[in-house]
């Protein structure tokens, strides 16, 4: 599939260190143009960092990253938030501030010294809210939105930058079910529909091949595995990587692979492989 | 859709231009006020007469030279720590922060007193000119700040972190600050002992030209940069992937806000809580507003400060207790009120 489509991003031979611990660990990376790409891997692989890493959000972070071929290290502040948006893992924001006045914040890298709020800044803004459906709620302060609404209103924020590539860290930690589907439907559409490129950190491993184009198992700061999550979803793998004995199945209502993990208290009662 | 019983923010209920409207005519009156208050009452429409040029000529000289610089002085030391401290709490997101709680305050004191330490000599004249005094409060305060982010090293994101490293490094420069008012060869000890509380009373139009002159520059730096406040407001991460360069841009605020601070206390003393109060009050009255929060901050610090310096001309008379005395009198229990409170904010 790499071979295919041209990566957008490149990341080549990304090390991070905090004191002795090697958290990334010369990764490399191909990130393809206007798909889903999913980072998974156990707690502290480091996932969250590379997520981060690609969005240059580290200091002493070594080796590069390519957009387009271009080094972002080359790139300004501001002109890197106008190409890649993050939604961090767990933002805050002052409980008194408003849904809009969050959502127009992601307009901040369009704006310059005397070049002040335009009218393509509101419609943006006006997108990004109608898009998430958040556009009622924007008078309504962040400290009173419900979980759901939050994450909207964050992601509305995110949107509003313009950005071509999207980077989203665990955006449905802390969701219910149907605010979980709601998110990554959303999401999904912003890839289907607009051929944005996707980069998202997902815990639960099902959620990550039923909407992954290319999946990638980060483990112990390194890239073990990617590819089609038909390729990456096999038992010895997550044995591996995850150290769980699990069974694959086909999901029977989309056809994308599922994981069940065997407990070790509960004894199995069907054998499957 | 649930609606929490909340009561509508002040500023909803009136329109944040009515607020304003209303503390700047609070500030005019009670300006007039403090000018007419002092040994003899001056009747308020005569105080305006003489403002606006006319009036007899002991009246102007009671106006003009005694009564006016303090007011002034009060004025313009409060609305600018009033800033520093609004700056402070926006930039750490942390309603408890100020000017004192950050170690500043403290260390522009210790500052100022190794100042007058080092440049006086035994007929307790300076050696030197007092304009340098602010440079010596700068010097303080921006070293205790420095210390402070030094010593909190990566944890300096940490607005809690960064609270108590200024708490300590505030003890030390003040503990330090005592040493050397008792030990050392400070010879103008009323002037040091004046930082210690603060005081306006004996101020002269000479230390408020210098006063002004140093802090108009600041005053712009700390207004453009106060356009990038509001993607500060958010975490480290958003903040940074919105393209705000954060850390740069934090101590770039660090730094004007101890610019102000310092300015303002080398003049005037110790009266750092009201750095405190008065960025709270405004944010209580006009809500996440910046310009007219920064405004609003600056009128209520000018407030408290002329007000405190009038309280203790009226109650105290002919004792002089320190105006920074009052302001801390006052801002304690409310301080103790925002530690009690049920925290919110704080990440």
């Amino acid at each position: 599939m790499a071979d295919l489509v041209p990566s957008r991003i490149e990341v080549r031979d990304l090390t991070l260190t905090y004191g002795h611990d090697t958290v990334l660990d010369a990764l490399n990376l191909p990130i393809p143009r206007g798909k889903v790409t999913v980072l998974a891997g156990p707690n502290g692989c480091g996932k969250s960092t590379l997520l981060r890493a690609i969005r240059r959000l580290h200091t002493g972070q070594k080796g590069q990253i390519l957009l387009d071929n271009v080094d972002i290290a080359s790139l300004g502040a501001k002109d890197l938030a106008r190409q890649i948006g993050l939604l961090a893992q767990n933002p805050s924001a002052p409980p008194d501030m408003t849904v809009e006045e969050l959502v127009r914040l992601g307009r901040y890298p369009h704006q310059a010294m005397l070049q002040p709020w335009s009218e393509r800044d509101g419609a943006a803004v006006n997108r990004a809210m109608d898009g998430t459906g958040v556009t009622g709620l924007k008078t309504r302060r962040i400290g009173s939105l419900s979980g759901g609404q939050l994450q909207r209103a964050w992601i509305a924020m995110v949107l509003a930058q313009e950005t071509d590539v999207i980077c989203l860290d665990e955006p449905v930690n802390h969701l219910d079910m149907a605010h979980q589907l709601d998110c990554l439907d959303l999401v999904l559409k912003l890839n289907q529909e607009d051929g944005r490129t996707i980069v998202l950190v997902l815990h639960d491993l099902n959620l990550a091949a039923r909407y992954a184009d290319q999946l990638v198992f980060v483990h112990e700061g390194r890239v073990r595995a990617l590819g089609q999550p038909e390729e990456l979803m096999k038992p010895e793998l997550l044995a591996e990587v995850f150290e769980v004995d699990a069974a694959i199945m086909t999901d029977p209502v989309h056809g994308r692979p599922i994981c069940i993990p065997r407990g070790r208290a509960r004894a199995a009662v069907q054998e499957v492989a | 859709m649930s609606t929490l019983a909340v009561s509508a923010p002040a500023e909803r209920r009136f329109g944040i231009g009515a607020i304003v409207l209303i503390i700047v005519g609070l500030f005019v009156l009670l300006t007039l006020a403090a000018i007419a208050f002092g040994s003899t009452w001056i009747p308020l429409e005569t105080v305006a007469q003489v403002i606006l040029g006319g009036g007899e000529k002991t009246e102007k000289l009671v106006v003009w030279q005694l009564r006016m610089p303090r007011v002034m002085a009060a004025a313009i030391a409060g609305a600018a720590i009033a800033f520093s401290g609004y700056l402070l709490q926006r930039i750490t997101r942390n309603e408890l922060a100020s000017p004192g709680v950050l170690g500043v305050v403290d260390g522009a004191a210790l500052g100022v007193v190794l100042f007058l330490a080092i440049f006086s000599n035994e007929s307790n004249a300076l050696t030197v000119s007092v304009a340098w005094q602010p440079l010596a409060a700068a010097i303080g305060a921006l070293t205790a700040i420095s210390l402070v982010f030094i010593l909190s090293g990566r944890q300096s994101s940490s607005a809690i972190r960064l609270l108590l490293f200024g708490i300590a490094i505030a003890a030390v420069a003040k503990a330090l600050t005592t040493v050397f008012m008792l030990i050392g060869p400070v010879y103008q000890t009323a002037q040091a002992a004046r930082w210690l509380a603060g005081a306006v009373n004996a101020i002269s139009w000479s230390e408020i030209q210098i006063m002004a002159i140093c802090l108009v520059p600041t005053v712009l730096l700390a207004a453009w940069l106060a356009k990038d406040l509001p993607p500060a407001d958010l975490d480290d991460v958003s903040s940074r992937s919105i393209g705000l360069n954060l850390p740069v841009y934090r101590i770039a605020v660090f730094f004007v806000a101890a610019m102000l601070t310092s300015i303002a206390v080398a003049f005037v003393g110790g009266v750092g809580f009201l750095g405190l109060i008065a960025p709270h009050l405004a944010r209580l009255l006009v809500g996440r507003a910046r310009f007219a929060g920064i405004l609003a901050s600056c009128l209520i610090g000018a407030m408290m400060l002329i007000g405190a310096d009038l309280l203790v001309r009226v109650a105290f008379t002919p004792l002089e207790v320190p105006a920074g005395t009052v302001t801390a009198i006052v801002g304690a229990p409310y301080f103790l009120f925002l530690l009690m409170r049920k925290d919110k904010t704080n990440g």
